[in-house]
């Protein structure tokens, strides 16, 4: 984090000096972001706040700038800055921590505006910085989608986690396999209800070519996430197996979700509920026709050995 | 930048997987897991055609060594919540076809094999030791433990193929060469895929 802090005060600092005045704070845009000036515009009062800091490009800031309102006294060895409700400044943030702020604040906004530049600028505008932090982000809401998913997983897993310590506690009783299954894609699932209006658009978005790796690696990091808790152990084929099955059950049910207008989408978690039966009864007609083929390979070679020492004998003879 | 806001949170088999460096671990787990199960596979295949041979015995003994590998490596697959390889099924196959190829060249054929994929792997053992080392001899000391111990074992298969008269077999040093690539591309491939 210091050293987050001292590049960026240093990024500042030269920015400063090669933009020659103090109005926009830049950041350093990753290549593939479209030509745009990335720009973090702040009210301006912050403005006046930072430039006498940014221009000591000092690691510690143990210097108080003269304009310094009155609370903001140092706390520790850094000064903190509580010019935004209480919010550290963003001295002490990453890029990618205030991208995922604003994303994350952006999500109140998605079910009126949609997955759009336009949420995120709402967002932006609730942290107290301006509608241009849209800019950061591509146009199409790519990156507010996946900011959702990821966030939505790391909820699931979450959940699956503490299930599992009560269990291992013995405060709750081990769940069979299918209603494990069941249980954790219908959680998953309910948590895109209050963005259901506006997820059809979010899927197509995510299926577009340049979001299909992010997003291919998000499910099945997900499904792997599910299977591990379910107590999944299998090293052989059957790793893959399982998660492409759970896959295909988890999309047709999200696809079913978007369709369906009952309440509390009773639908769709029957749906979901038979889908769970279809895949235990795959794996024991699997294993029925192992066996059978098992059998009948015995049965043959039973029939060999008895023919070749019928020959044998009658040879001998 | 959302492959990696996946975390790895500490899973329920009791290894810690923060901190370490997952791709790598990932990579010397599935490829050792798909070279002990290759292994086995390949002395069925040897089992199969020598078991009643005076090198039966041998065979089993080693084979029951490779078993007990195997299933270490599946404990560590489960505890490191690493993929297996895609090729399982392939290396189920080709491992047995090896084995019980190389036993009908007699034998001594059999035993070339063992002395051939023996050294690769040992060699290939040698090297992820190597490379955990340079990584953090500390944080990986029980899996460094466990390859160190499964390459000792390997090299010992390696000694009894040779002692067997491996190198008396037929065209010797051609299976060796064409086993040995055959290995090399087993193993990058393990890896990867």
């Amino acid at each position: 984090k210091m050293a987050a802090a001292a590049a960026g005060s240093l990024r500042r600092a030269g920015w400063r000096l090669w933009r020659g005045r103090a109005g926009v704070r830049c950041q350093l845009s990753p290549p593939q972001r479209p030509l745009q000036a990335s720009a973090v515009l702040r009210r301006v009062s912050d403005e006046q706040k930072k430039e006498p800091l940014a221009s000591s490009s000092q690691q510690q800031f143990d210097s108080h700038p003269t304009d310094h309102q009155p609370e903001q006294e140092p706390q520790g060895p850094r000064p903190s800055y509580t010019g935004q409700g209480g919010q550290e400044s963003e001295d002490y943030e990453s890029e990618e921590q205030l991208q995922h702020r604003i994303l994350t604040a952006a999500l109140e906004f998605v079910p009126e505006h949609g997955w759009t530049a336009e949420a995120i600028a709402e967002g932006a505008k609730t942290l107290g910085l301006s509608v241009a932090a849209a800019g950061m982000f591509h146009s199409d809401g790519s990156e507010l989608i996946l900011h959702f998913v990821s966030q939505c997983n790391t909820k699931l897993s979450e959940l699956l986690e503490q299930e599992q310590k009560l269990v291992q506690l013995g405060e709750a009783e081990k769940k069979p396999t299918d209603q494990f299954l069941r249980d954790a894609v219908e959680a998953r699932l309910r948590m895109l209800i209050p963005y259901i209006e506006k997820w059809p658009q979010a899927l197509s978005i995510l299926l577009l070519p340049h979001n299909i790796p992010s997003s291919l690696n998000l499910l099945t990091s997900m499904i792997d996430d599910i299977w591990h808790y379910a107590g999944d152990q299998s090293t052989d084929f059957n790793w893959y197996t399982r998660r492409a099955v759970l896959t295909g059950i988890y999309n047709t049910t999200e696809l079913v979700m978007m369709q369906d207008s009952s309440p509390d989408f009773e639908e769709t978690w029957r749906f979901l509920e038979n889908r769970v039966a279809d895949a235990m009864n795959i794996g024991n007609t699997a294993n029925q026709v192992q066996s059978t083929g098992e059998a009948v390979v015995q049965g043959l070679m039973g029939a060999a050995v008895t023919v070749s020492s019928a020959e044998t004998s009658r040879a001998v003879r | 930048a959302f492959a990696g806001e996946v975390s790895l949170r500490l899973c329920s088999t009791r290894v810690a997987l923060e901190g370490i460096n997952k791709p790598v671990i990932d990579r010397i787990i599935r490829v050792d897991h798909a070279g002990e199960y290759g292994a086995n596979r390949i002395y069925a295949g040897q089992m199969a055609v020598l078991g009643r041979s005076s090198v039966g015995p041998i065979i089993q003994q080693m084979w029951n060594q490779e078993k007990d590998h195997l299933k270490k490596f599946n404990e560590l697959m489960v505890a490191y919540r690493v993929r297996p390889t895609v090729l399982l099924p392939f290396w189920n196959v080709a491992g047995f076809v090896l084995g019980a190829g190389s036993a009908l060249l007699g034998k001594k054929g059999a035993m070339a094999c063992t002395v051939a994929v023996e050294e690769s792997i040992s060699d290939h053992y040698n090297s992820q030791i190597r490379t955990l080392m340079e990584e953090d001899p500390d944080k990986y000391k029980e899996l460094l433990q466990v390859i160190k111990q499964f390459r000792d074992d390997e090299r010992e298969h390696h000694d009894i193929g040779l002692e067997h008269d491996a190198e008396a077999a037929p065209a010797y040093s051609v299976l060796k060469t064409a086993i040995q690539l055959g290995c090399k591309a087993a193993i990058f491939l393990s890896e990867r895929i």
